[in-house]
């Protein structure tokens, strides 16, 4: 468990690396997710309250879609928390991709806190109907 | 913070140990065709010295269907989410989002104004500040 953990770690270090704004710290929020597949292709949608479009990175790296994402919430100074459901305000999930992804084509659109990720299929791995010639 | 208050029943409990488990996990991917689960509307409360502040984690919603009142000292704020609907045929591999209508009370405290409550929802996140009555607010009395 601990090495994986560590693989974990190293991953989103070279993330960071990358020139993101975002630093990991702690753990983070697994976001909910919905997924549905149609002949086109998968469709994501991913639940990610108080991100805003600056504060989100999806990348793809190595075959694995990493989504990550911090909640930034404005609060008056001085503010004393009581209650929290959700103490660690970053999100990040990640999902490995097959081959059959056109991973260049991926289209994000974040609108009220909710990701929508379109993943298409490459042309080539389309399901496609092969019509039979009698002769 | 009480139970009661906060509409936190056991099976929540285990919910949210659940949601921490599993985010102990979170840096693995998992495969995109197979995935996990959550709960609804999650609360953050807090407080200044001159208002109570409430954050509501609620993406997705159309405002228009967000309904907040406040009645004798108990704020609640309910609502509806609507499922997604995809474009066209195919398969669904994780259903974890929430659907349905949600309802969350809470408790105000004493000192908190029902006549001055501001709400405004952003980037999935509904923020509320209720303001305190003037005379609860600190303050420091001179000694003659």
């Amino acid at each position: 468990m601990n090495t994986q953990t560590q693989l974990a770690e190293r991953n989103t270090g070279t993330v960071a690396r990358k020139g993101d704004t975002q630093v990991q710290k702690g753990p983070a929020i697994v976001p909910a997710v919905d997924i549905y597949e149609d002949v086109h292709g998968i469709t994501l949608w991913a639940d990610l309250p108080g991100v805003s479009r600056d504060r989100l990175s999806v990348h793809v790296q190595d075959g694995n879609l990493l989504i990550e994402g911090e909640a930034l919430i404005d609060t008056p100074e001085g503010l004393r928390l009581h209650h929290a459901e959700i103490r660690e305000p970053c999100f990040a999930r990640a999902f490995s991709l097959s081959a059959d992804f056109d991973i260049a084509k991926i289209d994000a659109n974040l609108s009220d806190g909710v990701l929508k990720l379109s993943i298409p299929r490459r042309e080539e791995a389309r399901p496609r109907r092969i019509e039979v010639s009698v002769g | 913070m009480s139970d009661l208050l906060f509409n936190t029943s056991l099976f929540d409990e285990f919910d949210r140990i659940q949601r921490q488990m599993s985010s102990l996990f979170s840096g693995l991917p998992s495969s995109i065709r197979a995935s996990r689960l959550s709960t609804f509307s999650q609360i953050n409360l807090g407080s200044t010295d001159d208002s109570v502040e409430i954050v509501a984690f609620a993406p997705g919603i159309d405002p228009a269907k967000l309904e907040l009142t406040v009645d004798k000292g108990l704020l609640t704020i309910s609502g509806e989410r609507e499922r997604v609907q995809p474009e066209s045929e195919g398969r669904s591999y994780a259903q974890e989002r929430f659907v349905g209508a949600f309802r969350r009370a809470i408790e105000l405290p004493r000192d908190a104004d029902p006549d001055n409550v501001k709400a405004r929802y952003a980037n999935g996140c509904l923020t509320i500040s209720i303001g305190k009555r003037e005379t609860s607010r600190p303050r420091t009395i001179t000694i003659q």
